[in-house]
Formats: structure tokens, C-alpha cells, sequence
């Protein structure tokens, strides 16, 4: 079945061992530039807010692809072709969650791959904060509470969240 | 590159302030074989070029901004730096560690040390990105607060993620125990470094960068960091580590107190009767609104507050640690919580070291209640006990080096002298460092620390929790049954000279690595063989595979910086503890009566250190041993080897 990652932003604290594991797993490097999940972070607004892809049912940056680099992987998650992307950036405006990104060394996009069922970043985070989910109910319920709360914490307003 | 090994980024930046020149260079390969990274090698570094006639002050000091192998590296808890240079306030070696995020930052963007010489014409600050540096003006935020000047840092940059480390008004106007605070509130701030970069026109630091950091065997770098995490997991840490995450170091104030060891009333005892108002529950339950971790630690004792209402009052910022509270609560008699945090946070704004700035007005306090000061002296400043407003007002006038607030900006020691009269029995010093809070009447092993730490009166250097809160399995490992009983016992002086020669040791390690204290210290769960297993698949270093080399390069490390010091003339005698702590008995609370036995402790400590007992001094073939024969060469003409 799909999945996806629910993060609970209440836990984070922000201290980025997620990215370093990520790009350790991706880049063979520690370089939490380069890492698919990223720590947004403001000491003046107290805002700790991690952003990672959320595996849309009805993605926004595959359509915008211009080459086709965007596709399904055999898990049914959508990963980047790094030889076919041209680092256009088209799919990183398109998508509104931040979840797709230009790697600073590659200059080609790179998102969330779910590291092919079983996350690295999930593993490293010791506050138990990351999660991979199933995509049936009781996932999409996490992932949206989980989204209106990164929207609340930066100043988005959202309607109250209902179970 | 030659530079043969990873998890270094391999260059380090060697700046002259005075032409406005910077030398980007490749690392020294046996700067890390042989002193791994932090410390170590600032040591060699500071050995090589500053000596008993550099001017701390002065455009000859040369301070090092250090990183290690293991910053910044997924090792937890590894978001660590230091700064090191001839230290301003006691005239020795000086060295200050600071989590965050910025030693991370520095790495990536491709250095891992940064060299400051000579002084800038104008204000500068430092910024690296990606292999490069620039020295940019710094006119504009010269006078600033810490928070403000990050801002605007980060403002000219067009960059909300760009890593900080910058000084505050009082490290520019020369206050000797100024600091350097990193990412808003993460203090370097013992020994006055902060001063030491005013003094050179440095407002500070900015990073970023996408470089990363290459490993030489990432499957097994990531197996051996795994085998730690899971010495960190273990159950019988979970008590400690959720202490941490639930109240960082503030339950310490409760721990310590417990034990009558929370300095209270300029250190005149050890016991805080009101220590409930200014402790952990207080804290959590009233004004704590978040827990943080800096980069890449699975501790995370950092936390954030808020006071919503009163004088005080505050958006959300970093929370005081226990030094903190001990400084400006316990240690001056106020109980009121709110006021700390403020006094913390100003300090923090201004750029000062809330130990020696607390400590300093504690001292002041003492002697206007002995009537040695009155209001004469402090400007109309009433100061009794517990008087917060006095407290926040001597805050602003130290940082300004302003009235009685000038000669408190020198520190104790100094303040003694210009004071006289019998204000050097108040004074709690070693070596001109005002004492943390700790105290060795109620725990022996501490006074051994405050005594040979080459900074002066600290405990980072060497503290030992193994008998202050019992951990009687790793005593029995690490020092044999035989041992155990009188080291576990904490008013026994048995022993505990090679209990503290072991741990500087270690730490010598752990701040060269660079890796946060947490997790070393306390719980104490990390030790020797950790570095044997992490740092070969790390770094590709074969060396530090044998134990022996591990073992060896901690002690070349506390030799290097004891011999900086012997340099300047510190012998046995220096190596002392003030009269408060070494001859008045505890007067009250749980360790009443106790007093160190430091001399023992010393002759015992000298012992394994291969030094001299008289003297304190190293013997030539302890050095010889260690490889130091450039040390011997200086040190022995001048009679400083034995």
C-alpha cells in the first residue's frame, strides 16, 4: 500500500538528525542542504517546522515536469529521475507545500522518495516524531492534522481540526 | 587535496585582521592524527603562536575557532565548537564550547578551523559560504545586542538559515568576561573569548553552507554510531534522559541542592532553603513552553520560555540553564524566578558570561553586607541579598564598564585588588575564573577539578558524576571493584586523583571531537572505547582503532595545556582553590562540615598525570612519550620539566 510520513510537529525538536540521516542515505554525505526533508526554523517567531513531501493523491509537480522526470516508483511513490530532470524548478513552484526542492550540488530536484518503504529519516529522529503511514484513513487523519498544525504555527489560519 | 582523511572538511582559514588577508589552507594531517580537532588542536596551535608576552587584549592573542571530526557528523550529541585563545580574564589558557547549530554550519561550508591574528582596522565580520570567506564591514552592527546584530546579519544576507556566532556590547567594550552567543542563545561564555574578538574588531561570525561532509565508510560509520545510540538507549539511562528532555539542566538546581552542593550566598554555603522557587518544577510547570535540541542530538535539553505577565515579561526565548540559576539565584539569595530569567536573558543580550557576572555581583553583595563596599561605592545601588533591581542595574552598568559596574567588569580577582582590604576572602576564584556551581566541601573530586582545570575554576574540564550521583557499574568497570567503594564514597579523597586524571583525559577527547558533555558526563555512558569505534569509519584514521593511541592522544592533550600554562608560570601553587572553599567548613545543609582534602588529592592526581608532586610540573619523560619533545625543548631550558 502507499504511505506517506506524519510528522508531529509537537515532538520536533528541531535538532536535524532527519536531514542528516536522509542525506546520508541519498547523498552518502552528511549535508542537511541536500537532504529531501528539511527543518524550517525561526528562533524569533519560536517556529520549528520540519517540511517534507506529503505523496499528494493529485500531485501538483509531476504534471509540471516538462521532461517526464517525475514519476511512480514500484512502491507507488513519486521520485525524481535525476538524469532526466533539468533542474527547470517548474515542479518546485508548483508545488505549495515546499515538498520538492533544487539540490544545491546536482542543481536537480530531489523530493521525499520515501527511501523505497523504509525511512531513514523516520529511524533517526529519537523524539519520535516522524512516522511513515499507510494511506487509508487513519493516515490521511494524521497528515492533515499534522499539516494544519505546520499552517497554524506559521500564521496561516485554518478551520479547527475535527477528528 | 592532500589532505588525507574525512569527516574533516579540510581546510582551515587563517586570517590577519591587521592586512585584511585571509589564507584558506589544508588541514594539517597530523593536527588530527594526533589532536583529533577542537581542543587539541587549538592547543598546538595557541602553543605555536602566543606565549607569555601575547597580550590577551592585544592584536598578538590569536583566537581559534575549532570544530572536530565528529561535528556535525549524526553522532549524538555532536552540534559542538569551541574558541580558544590566551584568556583575557585570567591570563591563562582559555578555552569556551557552545552547541546550536553554528559549528555544524562552519563545516559545512567547508572549514574547520578559523584562525583569528592580529586586529581589523575597522569592525568586521566573518562570513563563509561554501568554500569561500569574506571579511565584510561591521559598522553597522557595532554596539548592538546579540539578538539584533543576528538579525541584521542575517538581513544583509537576504538569509533566515544563516548560522551566527557574535559578541555584544560587552565583549566590545572590554568587559573581561564577555561571551560569544550563537543562534540567539547558545553562550561560549566562560573565560571572556567573546572580549578577545572585540578586542580584534570581530563583531562575529555568519555561516552557511552546502559542502557536506564525506565520510571514509558509511556503512560502517553509521553501524558504529548505531552501537552508541544504543549505549545511550539503554533503560538505565531513560531516568536521566527524560530528566534532560523534560527539564534540561535545571533539575539540577533540586539534584545539587539535595546533596548541599548549589553555591548559595557567594558560595558561603551549599544548601538553598527557597531552592523550590527557582528549581525545575517551578520552571515546567509556570514558564516552559518547548523543548529544542541543537543539532543532531538525541539529548535535547534545551528549552524554551515565556513570561507572559509583569515586570518581566518576555516573548518566548531560550531558557536559563543551572549555572544560570545558580549565578544570579542561589548564588545572590533571590528566589524570584521571573527576575533570573531576565538577568539571564540580558546577559545573553549584551554578551557577558552569566557565571562571572553573576558571581561577580554575588561577591559585591557579600561585601556590601560585611560593610567592606557601601552605597558610596556602588553608585546608591542598594545591595542586599536578593535584590533583583540591583542586580539588573550592576547587569547594564558592567556591560558598560560604567561606575562601581567598571571594576566588577574585571572579574573577582581583580576586584579584590582595586576593592582591598580583606574583599580577597570573598573573591571565589581559581586562577581568576569565578568558580561554577559546584562546591568541593560537599563533593571532593570537584575541588581536585576546579584546582588543575587549565581554565581555572570550572567543572567542564574534568567533573566526575560518577560518585556525585552514583553509578556504582561504571565505577567497578572503569576502576575495579577495589576501587569502587571509596570513589563511589563522594566526601572520600581516596582515589580521586586518578578519577579527575581519567576523566580530563577523556573530556580532553570529547572537546576535541567535538562532542557535547551530555551523554560523557552525565549520564556517563560514553567513554574511550566510543572514539575507538566511531572515529576510524569516520575519519579513516587506523590509529585511533588502538585504544592505547585514544588513551594517549587525551593525555598528549591535557599535557599540551598544562604545559601552555606552566609556560606563563603556573605551578602547584596556582593549582589551589580559594580560602572559602578550602578552609571555611560547609556551615549548613547536607554537607555541613565537609572540606576538601586537596592536597592529597593533588599528590595523588600528580601521580598520574607524570608530574612532579612538588612542583606540579611535568616530568620530560612523560612528555617524551607523549611525542610533546617541541614542549620539552622550550620548557626545559627555562627549568619547567623535571
Amino acid at each position: 500500500m502507499r504511505s506517506f510520513l506524519a510528522i508531529d510537529l509537537q515532538k520536533c525538536t528541531g535538532c536535524n538528525n532527519c536531514e542528516l540521516a536522509c542525506s546520508a542515505a541519498h547523498t552518502k554525505s552528511f549535508n542537511p542542504r541536500r537532504s529531501r526533508i528539511q527543518i524550517l526554523k525561526d528562533e524569533v517567531r519560536n517556529l520549528i517546522v520540519p517540511m517534507v513531501c506529503l505523496q499528494c493523491e493529485d500531485p501538483l509537480c509531476e504534471p509540471a515536469c516538462p521532461t517526464g522526470a517525475i514519476s511512480y516508483n514500484e512502491k507507488d511513490t513519486l521520485f525524481v529521475h535525476s538524469h532526466v530532470c533539468i533542474g527547470c524548478m517548474n515542479c518546485v513552484t508548483a508545488c505549495v507545500y515546499g515538498g520538492i526542492e533544487i539540490d544545491p550540488r546536482t542543481l536537480k530536484a530531489v523530493k521525499c522518495d520515501m527511501c523505497w518503504g523504509d525511512p531513514a529519516c523516520a529511524k533517526a529522529c529519537e523524539y519520535g516524531a516522524i512516522s511513515m503511514v499507510e494511506a487509508k484513513e487513519e493516515g490521511f487523519i494524521v497528515r492533515r492534522e499534522n499539516v494544519d498544525l505546520a499552517f497554524q504555527k506559521i500564521g496561516i489560519k485554518t478551520e479547527e481540526v475535527s477528528e | 587535496m592532500t589532505f588525507p582523511y574525512k569527516g574533516y572538511a579540510g581546510y582551515y582559514l587563517d586570517i590577519d585582521l591587521t592586512k585584511g588577508k585571509m589564507h584558506k589552507k589544508e588541514l594539517e594531517k597530523d593536527w588530527a592524527r594526533l589532536y583529533l580537532g577542537g581542543t587539541g588542536v587549538a592547543a598546538r596551535i595557541l602553543w605555536d603562536r602566543t606565549g607569555p608576552n601575547t597580550n590577551p587584549l592585544g592584536p598578538d592573542n590569536v583566537l581559534v575557532v575549532g570544530t572536530g571530526p565528529l561535528t556535525g557528523s549524526l553522532f549524538s550529541p555532536s552540534g559542538r565548537m569551541m574558541f580558544a585563545a590566551r584568556g583575557p580574564l585570567t591570563g591563562v589558557w582559555a578555552e569556551s564550547h557552545v552547541g546550536g547549530y553554528l559549528g555544524p554550519e562552519i563545516k559545512y561550508s567547508g572549514f574547520d578551523f578559523i584562525i583569528f591574528n592580529g586586529r581589523s582596522k575597522k569592525p568586521v565580520y566573518l562570513s563563509l559560504r561554501d568554500g569561500s570567506a569574506e571579511l565584510l564591514d561591521a559598522s553597522h552592527l557595532w554596539g548592538k545586542e546579540t539578538n539584533v546584530t543576528t538579525q541584521m546579519i542575517r538581513e544583509d544576507h537576504k538569509d533566515p538559515t544563516l548560522k551566527t556566532g557574535v559578541i555584544g556590547p560587552a565583549g566590545e567594550n572590554g568587559v573581561l568576561y564577555g561571551s560569544i552567543i550563537v543562534d540567539f542563545y547558545r553562550a561560549a561564555g566562560r573565560t571572556g573569548l567573546g572580549t578577545v574578538l572585540g578586542s580584534k574588531n570581530v563583531k562575529g561570525i555568519a555561516a552557511s553552507g552546502a559542502q557536506g561532509l564525506e565520510v571514509h565508510d558509511m556503512d560502517k560509520y553509521l553501524e558504529a554510531n548505531e552501537v552508541e545510540m544504543e549505549r545511550l538507549r539503554d533503560p538505565i539511562w531513560t531516568d536521566s534522559l527524560s530528566s534532560l528532555r523534560k527539564y534540561g539542566t535545571t533539575d539540577l538546581v533540586a539534584i545539587i541542592n539535595e546533596i548541599g552542593r548549589l553555591p548559595t550566598k557567594n558560595h558561603w554555603t551549599g544548601f538553598y532553603e527557597d531552592a523550590d522557587d527557582i528549581g525545575p518544577e517551578t520552571i515546567a510547570d509556570k514558564y516552559r513552553i518547548a523543548q529544542e535540541a541543537c543539532h543532531g542530538c538525541a539529548v535535547g535539553c534545551k528549552y524554551i520560555i515565556r513570561v507572559n505577565k509583569g515586570k518581566y515579561k518576555t516573548e518566548p526565548i531560550g531558557g536559563p540553564e543551572y549555572e544560570t540559576i545558580m549565578a544570579f539565584g542561589s548564588n545572590c539569595l533571590n528566589n524570584d524566578i521571573e527576575s533570573v530569567f531576565y538577568l539571564g536573558k540580558r546577559c545573553d543580550l549584551l554578551g557577558m558570561d552569566t557565571i562571572s557576572c553573576g558571581k561577580s555581583i554575588g561577591f559585591a553583595m557579600e561585601l556590601f553586607e560585611k560593610g567592606i563596599i557601601t552605597t558610596k561605592d556602588t553608585d546608591g545601588l542598594d545591595l542586599s541579598w536578593g535584590n533583583a533591581e540591583a542586580q539588573a542595574a550592576l547587569v547594564e552598568k558592567i556591560a558598560k564598564r560604567e561606575g562601581f559596574g567598571k571594576i566588577l567588569a574585571n572579574g573577582v580577582r581583580a576586584a579584590a585588588e582595586t576593592i582591598g582590604g580583606d574583599a580577597w576572602k570573598y573573591a571565589v576564584h581559581v586562577k581568576g575564573l569565578e568558580a561554577s556551581g559546584q562546591d568541593p566541601r560537599a563533593h571532593q573530586s570537584i575541588g581536585l577539578t576546579y584546582a588543575t582545570n587549565v581554565r581555572g575554576a570550572d567543572h567542564l574540564r574534568s567533573l566526575s558524576s560518577l560518585e556525585e550521583l552514583g553509578y556504582p557499574d561504571i565505577v567497578i568497570q572503569r576502576f575495579g571493584k577495589d576501587k569502587a567503594d571509596a570513589i563511589l564514597d563522594i566526601m572520600s579523597p581516596e582515589h580521586k586523583g586518578q578519577l579527575v586524571w581519567d576523566m580530563e583525559d577523556l573530556y580532553a577527547i570529547v572537546d576535541s571531537a567535538v562532542i557535547c558533555k551530555y551523554g560523557t558526563m552525565w549520564p556517563p555512558v560514553y567513554y574511550f572505547d566510543t572514539f575507538v569505534n566511531v572515529i576510524p569509519p569516520l575519519t579513516g584514521m587506523e590509529e585511533w582503532s588502538d585504544p592505547k593511541h585514544v588513551r594517549m592522544t587525551g593525555e598528549r592533550i591535557s599535557h599540551l595545556r598544562r604545559a601552555y600554562n606552566h609556560r606563563l608560570g603556573v605551578t602547584r601553587k596556582e593549582e589551589t582553590l580559594p580560602p572559602r572553599l578550602l578552609k571555611e567548613p560547609m556551615p549548613t545543609g547536607p554537607a555541613k562540615g565537609g572540606l576538601p582534602d586537596l592536597d592529597y588529592m593533588l599528590d595523588d592526581y600528580y601521580k598520574f598525570r607524570g608530574c612532579d608532586r612538588e612542583t606540579g610540573l611535568p616530568k620530560e619523560t612523560k612528555l617524551k612519550e607523549l611525542g610533546l619533545d617541541f614542549v620539552v625543548k622550550e620548557l626545559k631550558p627555562k627549568g619547567l620539566t623535571k
